[in-house]
């Protein structure tokens, strides 16, 4: 991990300030607030329902929160519709990886260069040059992440061909290849074996520090938590219940009762 | 189709038979023939249309016979009013173009059945309307013309001359079409189709993405109308019912989804097929299309188009895709995954 994870820019990554979300009468979201620092790894974790990939919906902009604010460096980003977020340099990944499955790995990959690649419906039409040329860096940019997350081989492959594990590979270089600074992961280790979840935090911890990024990751597996994060944020009913380490977090009595009930917790 | 052409060198001698195929095919076959390969070309563009925004984009539509029909009696309307060719081409795409990116502003917000409806009234709406309108349409009767005939230079019947017009219409509208598919409005569609969450964490707005494809498809339905009546040289409301817009879509679905060659082949099927069920017998041709749509369908659920690879597979008859059997040196490729982004 080393110093870059005590390392603290002024300006958080991402900055939520009481964040509210009603669907109808029900409260999803009770006015949360957090910040991910600079160059950190901050989990999101809570029991089922608590509201954590609510919350991120809400950050990503495919919800729209009913009050609060989201600033995404010092941005505010509620009202900027979700596929303008990736522009301001926020990518995420799944629960369930949706890829093209009838599409080869890189051609899936290829889609993250959508933000960032110029040209219109009439230049790719006609296949000018400088658009040509754009595609070819795009695609090679896309081999080497492959490579880099030990994908390489499997980049002319049909991504059906790959089991659920390596999909969420795919995913993630397809999330990489957008060029963010802030990266929302949703349950990255769901369906993994335990193998897989061990290579899961190596790359992210990898790509977290080759790319200079700022990690979110909502996840349930504990072992990933631990390893992974520097700080969790606890949510429970929608609130945040505490803010700390993942230690202080499996050790507070408030987080034992959320998730396993008051009886154990006594 | 995968398999075969998969190098290089075997597409460019695929497409160069191809081009001497369409070339000579007209001065070796009769008028009616040359007519039926006409009307390949004509249906061939507005499948295309039809293709990109329900074969590659997912969205309904039901629609593309009203823009082969506006773009046809623009195309007749020029003729009347001694409009140079070109300047009827060009407004043949416009036209059409901007009624289609309209209807999409209003009705891209919807999906599934609501969509499909609001594209099925635009033929629903469009024949009394062209019935109506006679001052610009003809009315019930159409328009009948006498148009672009062969120049006397080149020495070329009617017929071919019409052919070699319409052809280069079409060989021009899939080239284009076939650069746009790939790349990054080509995934830009797929994702749309795909998953609309997914498309808007990456960048796409699916709504914009659904107006375009819309406005693309409109303006190739309307080159097809130009094309139509350089053919056929008559246009009335029966070239816009619903009917036509039906047929294309299994035309379609028959040659194969989000497939450019697919396209060319669900157009010779609907333009061959009647003709074919005709020839067996003239009082069933309907049952007889029917049957072969069914057909199709059955033993190739993903069109025409995947005819090659399903033979492929039946003759290779290995047992399924080995997905987890990695040769050696993939193996050796994967094992450090973990690690391999700490060498950068």
């Amino acid at each position: 991990m080393g110093t870059t994870t005590e390392h603290q820019a002024p300006q958080p990554a991402l900055s939520v300030r009481d964040l509210s979300l009603h669907f109808g009468g029900i409260t999803v979201l009770d006015g949360v607030s957090f910040d991910a620092p600079q160059g950190g790894i901050l989990g999101l974790v809570g029991p089922n329902g608590a509201g954590k990939t609510s919350l991120f919906n809400c950050i990503s902009g495919h919800y729209q929160p009913s009050s609060g604010s989201i600033l995404v460096e010092g941005t505010e980003t509620v009202r900027v519709p979700a596929w303008r977020m990736a522009k301001l340099g926020l990518a995420r990944t799944f629960q369930h990886p949706a890829l093209r499955l009838d599409a080869s790995v890189l051609e899936n990959v290829m889609l993250g260069a959508h933000s960032w690649m110029p040209g219109g419906p009439v230049s790719w039409a006609l296949r000018l040059p400088p658009t040509r040329r754009r595609e070819r860096e795009a695609r090679a940019t896309a081999l080497q992440l492959l490579e880099q997350t030990g994908l390489g081989w499997a980049a002319a492959m049909p991504a059906d061909e790959l089991s659920h594990g390596l999909h969420k590979g795919v995913e993630l270089c397809r999330a990489l290849l957008s060029r963010p600074r802030l990266l929302l992961l949703d349950e990255p280790a769901a369906g993994l074996s335990h193998g897989e979840v061990e290579q899961l935090i190596g790359t992210v911890r990898a790509v977290r520090r080759d790319f200079d990024l700022t990690v979110v990751v909502v996840e349930h597996h504990m072992g990933l938590i631990s390893a992974l994060t520097d700080r969790v944020v606890v949510l429970d009913h929608g609130a945040k219940l505490m803010e700390g380490t993942a230690a202080q977090a499996q050790s507070d009595p408030r987080v034992v009762e959320a998730y396993l009930g008051k009886e154990v917790a006594r | 189709m995968n398999t075969f052409f998969a190098s290089r060198p075997r597409r460019i001698a695929g497409l160069v038979v191809l081009a001497v195929v369409l070339v000579l095919a007209p001065l070796v076959s009769s008028p009616y023939i040359n007519y039926q390969l006409s009307s390949i070309a004509v249906f061939a563009v507005a499948i295309l249309g039809l293709n990109i925004v329900m074969g590659y984009t997912g969205q309904v539509s039901l629609g593309q016979s009203a823009f082969l029909g506006l773009g046809a009696y623009i195309a007749a309307y020029g003729v009347l009013h001694d409009w140079p060719p070109v300047l009827s081409l060009v407004l043949c795409a416009v036209i059409p173009a901007v009624v289609g990116m309209l209807v999409a502003l209003a009705a891209a917000r919807l999906r599934g059945l609501a969509l499909a409806m609001i594209t099925l009234a635009l033929p629903i709406v469009g024949v009394p309307l062209a019935r109506r309108l006679t001052d610009l349409t003809g009315g019930s009767q159409g328009r009948v013309v006498s148009w672009l005939r062969a120049p006397e230079a080149t020495g070329l019947a009617n017929d071919q001359w019409r052919y070699y017009v319409v052809v280069v219409i079409a060989v021009v509208a899939f080239a284009l079409a076939h650069n746009l598919v790939r790349g990054r409005i080509g995934r830009s569609f797929a994702i749309v189709k795909e998953n609309e969450a997914v498309a808007l964490s990456m960048g796409v707005s699916p709504y914009r993405t659904k107006v375009l494809a819309f406005t693309i498809a409109s303006l190739l339905g309307g080159v097809s109308g130009f094309m139509y009546l350089a053919v056929v040289q008559y246009t009335s409301p029966e070239t816009l019912t619903f009917f036509t817009s039906i047929n294309l879509v299994a035309a379609m679905v028959i040659g194969g989804s989000a497939s450019i060659v697919g396209t060319a082949l669900g157009a010779a099927y609907y333009v061959l097929v009647p003709v074919l069920a005709g020839q067996v017998n003239s009082s069933r041709t309907a049952l007889i299309s029917g049957a072969i749509l069914l057909a199709v369908l059955f033993l190739l659920p993903a069109g025409l188009v995947s005819l090659p690879r399903r033979l492929a597979s039946l003759l290779r008859r290995r047992p399924q895709p080995a997905a987890g059997a990695p040769t050696p040196d993939d193996a050796t490729h994967r094992a450090p995954a973990s690690s391999t982004a700490t060498t950068e």
